[in-house]
C-alpha cells in the first residue's frame, strides 16, 4: 500500500468504513426484522448510530492516510477511474429502486422497502469502491 | 478493413534513463500527474490523454511519436 496513490488509499478507507459501518447496521437490522420489529424509528436510530460511527472512523482514517503520505489532488487517471466505476456500479441502485417500487405495488411493509433502498445504495457504493481498487491495481 | 485491436507502447522508461535517471516522481511533478499515473503509463496499464502525452513528450524534448507508438492490428 505504500506505493498506492492518495486517491487509492482514500478508496480503501472508504471501502473499509462502509463495510464496517453499514455492514453493522444491516446485521442489526436483519436481527430486528427477524425478531419482528417493524417500527421505523427503531431502524432510524440504529442507522444514525451506524452512520455516526462510520463518519468518525472515516475522519480518523483519512487523517492518518494524509499524515502517512503526500496528499495529491486527483489527476485525469483518478477521474477516469471514478467515472468508470460509478458507471458500472449505478445499476445496483437502479435495481434497488425497481425492487422498492415492486414492494410498494405489492403493499410490502415500509420497513422492508426502506431497508431494500438502503441496501442497494450501500451495495452500489461498495461495488464502486471495489471497481476503483481493481482499476488502480489492474489498469484502466 | 476494420481495425481489430490497438496496442500502445511507450519509451518513457528509456527516455527517463537517458535523461540522467530522472525519477518517476520528477517526471510526474513536471507533467502535473501523480507518480502512480506515470508508473501506470509506463506499464501500459493506462493510456494518457493527448494533453498529458504531449506534456510528457515536451519534458523530454521529443516529438510525441518518439514517446508513444501505436500498433494497429487489422483483421
Amino acid at each position: 500500500m505504500t506505493s498506492a496513490s492518495f486517491e487509492e488509499k482514500s478508496t480503501w478507507v472508504q471501502l473499509v468504513g462502509m463495510v464496517l459501518g453499514l455492514g453493522a447496521y444491516f446485521v442489526v437490522a436483519g436481527r430486528m426484522l427477524a425478531s419482528g420489529v417493524r417500527a421505523m424509528p427503531a431502524f432510524a436510530a440504529v442507522f444514525m448510530v451506524a452512520v455516526a460511527a462510520m463518519v468518525v472512523f472515516l475522519i480518523i482514517a483519512y487523517a492518518l492516510v494524509s499524515l502517512m503520505g503526500k496528499q495529491e489532488p486527483p489527476d485525469e487517471r483518478d477521474r477516469l477511474i471514478v467515472w468508470r466505476s460509478e458507471y458500472n456500479s449505478g445499476w445496483v441502485v437502479a435495481a434497488g429502486v425497481l425492487g422498492a417500487v415492486t414492494c410498494m405495488v405489492l403493499n410490502v411493509e415500509n420497513v422492508w422497502t426502506a431497508n431494500l433502498l438502503l441496501l442497494s445504495l450501500a451495495l452500489s457504493e461498495v461495488l464502486g469502491c471495489v471497481l476503483r481498487i481493481a482499476h488502480y491495481r489492474r489498469g484502466v | 478493413m476494420a481495425i481489430e485491436k490497438i496496442v500502445m507502447r511507450n519509451t518513457i522508461r528509456t527516455l527517463r534513463f537517458n535523461a540522467g535517471e530522472m525519477t518517476q516522481q520528477d517526471l510526474a511533478d513536471r507533467v502535473g500527474v501523480s507518480r502512480q499515473t506515470i508508473n501506470a503509463i509506463e506499464a501500459s496499464k493506462y493510456f494518457p490523454s493527448l494533453e498529458v502525452a504531449f506534456r510528457i513528450a515536451r519534458v523530454f524534448g521529443k516529438p510525441i511519436e518518439d514517446v508513444f507508438e501505436c500498433e494497429c492490428r487489422k483483421k
